[in-house]
């Protein structure tokens, strides 16, 4: 069936969309998708600290995409070393130069219950409280050395972030979760 | 034979720059590689050996202009460790940004209140 493209373009406007992907995330691919939201910005004259802003929570949330997903795709390069590479979507967009980065990525369900009182808990600290917490988590996390450090790009998203982060967690069938999470990031970029 | 390392910068690791004969090391650039701990094992390595050694005074020039929290990680556990060593050795740590880079100078100052014996300037250009 081919897609109504028509349709599909004005959805995408509707929501005010620049950029969509879908598919295996690797190193290479978010910087090169960050290059491309780093010169929209520059197109829309956002000012240098709010284009670090955004920069940081895009690439803080590519980051946990990579940690979490629970989607693989794996590849065998032409020299034999094997890849594996997470899956996941993600939408940017801006409206009126306030911008905003949504994820979505299958998760185990017993992550789910993680990041959501992780998420509940940065929900309910305002920008000085969240800028203690991250450096005591930095200290905590180097003196933990085991720890992914996942609990700090979820601190940084929420110091950039110019109001609470909203997520979803759908159920789907075999311990799987379909978790979304939406951030919106202004032009004082805090 | 002294140390001397150079990586060029690439689209998410920045310049690095080991000159030990001169006592010196400088980052330069954006840092959000996937594997961070990676890209700065070789530094960590060297850094380790040459705070043992008996050199009298080093110079780290950070010019970073965006890092990810994964090395925010590592650059606190290096200034930790330069500190350490900063009571009876002379440690500078430049910590240079712009006016403008907000998020680099409110990490300085959180960084700053974490050491005690090294130099720490942050330096506003």
């Amino acid at each position: 069936m081919i897609v109504d493209m028509l349709e599909y373009y004005s959805f995408i406007k509707k929501f005010n969309i620049d950029i969509i992907y879908s598919g295996p995330l690797w190193a290479e691919e978010i910087e090169s998708i960050g290059g491309t939201l780093k010169k929209r910005m520059e197109f829309d004259e956002l000012p240098f600290s709010a284009s670090q802003a955004v920069f940081s929570v895009f690439v803080e949330q590519m980051n946990n995409m990579l940690m979490y997903s629970a989607e693989k795709q794996h590849f065998i390069h032409s020299d034999n070393r094997y890849s594996e590479m997470s899956k996941g979507v993600f939408i940017l967009g801006a409206k009126d130069k306030t911008y905003f980065v949504q994820t979505g990525n299958v998760i185990k369900s017993n992550s789910a219950e993680v990041i959501k009182n992780r998420l509940d808990y940065l929900n309910t600290l305002n920008k000085q409280e969240l800028r203690k917490y991250y450096k005591e988590q930095i200290k905590n996390e180097n003196a933990n050395p085991d720890s992914k450090g996942a609990g700090l790009g979820f601190i940084e998203i929420a110091r950039r972030a110019d109001s609470q982060i909203e997520y979803s967690f759908i159920p789907l069938v075999g311990e799987r979760s379909f978790f979304s999470m939406f951030v919106t990031i202004g032009q004082r970029g805090n | 034979m002294a140390y001397f390392l150079e990586k060029q910068k690439t689209g998410s690791t920045p310049y690095v720059l080991i000159n030990e004969e001169k006592g010196y090391m400088k980052f330069e650039g954006d840092s959000f590689h996937e594997n961070v701990a990676g890209f700065f094992k070789d530094v960590n390595n060297w850094l380790n050996n040459y705070l043992k050694t008996d050199f009298t005074r080093f110079t780290f020039d950070f010019q970073l202009v965006y890092f990810n929290s994964s090395t925010a990680k590592l650059l606190l556990n290096m200034l930790l460790e330069l500190d350490e060593h900063a009571s009876d050795k002379q440690i500078i740590v430049n910590w240079i940004t712009t006016e403008e880079n907000d998020i680099i100078i409110e990490c300085g100052e959180d960084f700053q209140e974490e050491v005690s014996n090294l130099e720490f300037n942050l330096v506003i250009i």
